[in-house]
């Protein structure tokens, strides 16, 4: 049997330049990798994250387990797609094989074997002309779902999906061709030749007879030729057009479970995370200055995808709330805050050396005790929840050592979320410095972005940081503050800082509970929605902040609760400005529940 | 006659010439945050200010001088800021002060 045809060329020059380029890319990523990370691979390599990794690749690259969890018909539709084709390959390999032994086979013979081996099999085996039959179909059935959800993407789960470029559209409508092409050239070779399944030997013989061997002939070849442009086309658009996430997504798990990360400095580890990005567009439909402001083209695929094609400009790095609820949805588990945060940094001002100059020899701080207590910028300026904060410090007979109450310096996280990411470290360090100097051993703040800072970018070791909602938790666990309970209904808005930030759902509903009765709102723990006034959007204006709040504060209103509580002085300001008192912090209902 | 020092001195004059002044950037800092146009001058940003509570740093004072032309040294005293957001929570007209930070220091970081 040969296995050259001149209509073999498009697939073998597509298939050739995509791994050329794919080989390409991920050379020049990896060898831009600093020494430490290219460690963490070459440690991480005999290890069982290794074999986790294969399993991962499995779940998420062939079955895609997490977009079934988005939506079930959005799930098939992927995984007919993917895995059909995929299953269209190795089924295809073992009948080569099945048929002709051990015999060398080029690649084009195994892709385009139904052509080659036309006429010259004698004993066709029903089983594989079944298999790849079923497959095929499967794969068509993933198709009519893809066409049927440009129309109609609402029946598959999701409200908007994503507005493609004209790049994606044409390496979209090959990969759409590749199929029924494919169906039409086995299904002619069928009507000529005999052999094939339910789907290509039926539609073969209805063929043979409507249309006759004549007209047949002449469509066998032309069949062939559109299939394998198609197949190359596609190939040759793959490694420049969201189907490079098809084989970015692999390296991409084998990283991430060697404990790569991105950080807050761009670096070619970044590539593999923007470029296995599929823009799928699920993160479009969780983000709220699309829902609530109409804003369409900032969200993390856009962002991912102007990064990636170096068109990205400033405005849509900035419009962002950092909110995170995309980044809990995304099916391929993309930092999608980091990559962001590590862009604002490369775009931001050049940095003035002397910065910050008149932080030396600083200190406002009073009082002495091993637990510090940080206010932060945003709980000075809501000084009920300082208040609130004495009282109970005082009912615990805690000795506090107040870093800031007199006026302190910002943690420096909104300073980072600016990109200005080296300045920020001058406040760190100061700060680092202070509490050091104190000899805390305990570190409390009200404000969950300090706490998020203060976990993760400082560096306090010996030095436990809790939240208030976790030290008040504590406290009563302990014994150490008497309250009387039962008194009034609460619902809890969860800071995106908080929540989706430090992972830190628990411990105010435990505290809640201690005072009265809890009314979870619709969105609630790591769905929960964002108050808006988000110090990482430095572009939507008032207006649009309000309308993300009022939004937030009708759904919580909506519970029936009498109190609205949070634990974030942001989103207290937030919220108040749509609910005026009804809003509380969680230390001030827990200070006017204790009982004396 | 040595003059006697009495502890305290007075302003010299100083005068902005408007007419005299480039008010290209102010022009285009105004048209990316059209909104400082409603500036009532109350001064809230600076009253609440981080940075202004531990150094002489006054962000109404150095918006008030860039919108006039007066660019000298205003990237170096807009360095000061923490980009809290304290400011912009106040602001009784609801500007966005730490967008208008970013704005004046990118368009006059080269000054």
């Amino acid at each position: 049997m040969t296995f050259f045809a001149p209509f073999t060329i498009p697939f073998i020059v597509g298939a050739g330049i995509m791994f050329f380029v794919l080989a390409w890319k991920y050379i020049s990523w990896l060898r831009g990798l600093p020494k430490d990370d290219l460690k963490l691979i070459l440690r991480g390599i005999p290890t069982t994250a290794t074999l986790r990794s294969v399993w991962e690749v499995i779940r998420e690259s062939l079955l895609h387990v997490r977009i079934f969890r988005v939506n079930p018909v959005l799930g098939y539709m992927h995984t007919s797609l993917a895995f059909g084709w995929f299953l269209l390959i190795a089924v295809g390999w073992i009948e080569v094989v099945a048929y002709l032994g051990s015999e060398f086979v080029p690649l084009q013979g195994h892709v385009f074997f139904k052509y080659f081996a036309a006429g010259k099999i004698a004993n066709h085996i029903a089983f594989f002309d079944f298999a790849m039959d079923l497959l095929l179909a499967i794969v068509l059935s993933g198709v009519l779902l893809a066409w049927f959800k440009r129309l109609r993407s609402k029946a598959m789960g999701m409200r908007r999906t994503t507005k493609h470029t004209t790049g994606d559209r044409i390496a979209l409508s090959f990969l759409w061709f590749v199929f029924p092409l494919r169906l039409a050239a086995e299904s002619i070779t069928a009507a000529i030749y005999g052999g094939g399944g339910f789907l290509t030997g039926s539609i073969g013989k209805a063929l043979h007879n409507t249309l006759g061997t004549a007209v047949l002939e002449n469509l066998y070849e032309p069949s062939w030729w559109l299939y394998s442009c198609a197949l190359g086309g596609f190939f040759i658009a793959l490694p420049f057009s969201r189907y490079m996430h098809i084989f970015t997504e692999i390296p991409l798990i084998f990283l991430r479970n060697y404990k790569l990360r991105p950080t807050h400095k761009e670096s070619t580890y970044d590539n593999f995370e923007v470029q296995a990005c599929s823009r799928c567009g699920i993160c479009i439909d969780p983000c709220q200055l699309q829902s609530e402001l109409g804003i369409n083209n900032v969200q993390s695929v856009y962002f991912l995808r102007d990064r990636r094609y170096n068109m990205l400009s400033l405005s849509v790095a900035n419009d962002c709330l950092m909110c995170g609820r995309c980044e809990a949805k995304c099916p391929v588990g993309i930092n999608l805050n980091t990559l962001r945060l590590n862009s604002r940094d490369a775009m931001r001002n050049i940095p003035d050396e002397r910065r910050y100059g008149y932080l030396r020899g600083l200190d406002r701080s009073e009082g002495s005790g091993r637990v510090g207590y940080f206010a932060g910028c945003m709980t000075l300026l809501t000084p009920k929840t300082l208040n609130a904060m004495e009282r109970i410090f005082e009912s615990a007979g805690e000795e506090v050592w107040w870093a800031d109450r007199n006026g302190g310096v910002c943690c420096g996280r909104p300073l980072k979320l600016s990109g200005e990411t080296d300045s920020a470290h001058k406040m760190m360090a100061y700060n680092t410095e202070l509490f050091r100097k104190h000899g805390i051993t305990t570190l409390v703040t009200s404000c969950p972005i300090c706490l998020r800072v203060f976990r993760e970018d400082y560096d306090l070791d010996g030095i436990e940081v809790l939240h208030h909602s976790e030290y008040i938790a504590r406290l009563i666990n302990e014994g150490r503050l008497r309250l009387s309970g039962g008194k009034g209904t609460f619902t809890y808005h969860d800071p995106c800082e908080l929540g989706r930030g430090c992972g830190i759902y628990d411990a105010p509903r435990e505290v809640i509970e201690a005072v009265g009765t809890l009314m979870e709102a619709e969105h609630n723990r790591r769905d929960s929605l964002c108050c808006g006034s988000s110090l990482a959007n430095t572009v939507i204006n008032d207006s649009q902040q309000l309308k993300i709040a009022a939004s937030l504060t009708a759904e919580l209103d909506a519970t029936g609760a009498e109190t609205i509580v949070t634990s974030c002085p942001l989103c207290k300001r937030a919220i108040a400005r749509c609910a005026a008192d009804r809003v509380r912090d969680l230390s001030e209902i827990v200070a006017d529940a204790i009982t004396k | 006659m040595a003059t006697i020092n009495f502890g305290y001195s007075i302003n010299r004059p100083r005068l902005i010439d408007i007419d005299r002044n480039n008010l290209r950037k102010s022009d285009e800092i105004l048209l990316e945050m059209p909104e400082l146009q409603t500036c009532i001058g109350c001064g809230t940003c600076t009253a609440s200010c981080t940075a202004g509570n531990l150094t002489d740093f006054n962000f109404r004072k150095v918006h008030t001088l860039v919108r006039r032309g007066e660019y000298a040294g205003a990237y170096e005293e807009m360095n000061k800021c923490m980009l809290c957001g304290k400011c912009r929570l106040l602001c009784p007209r609801g500007i966005n002060t730490r967008g208008v930070v970013m704005l004046i220091k990118r368009k006059l970081g080269d000054f």
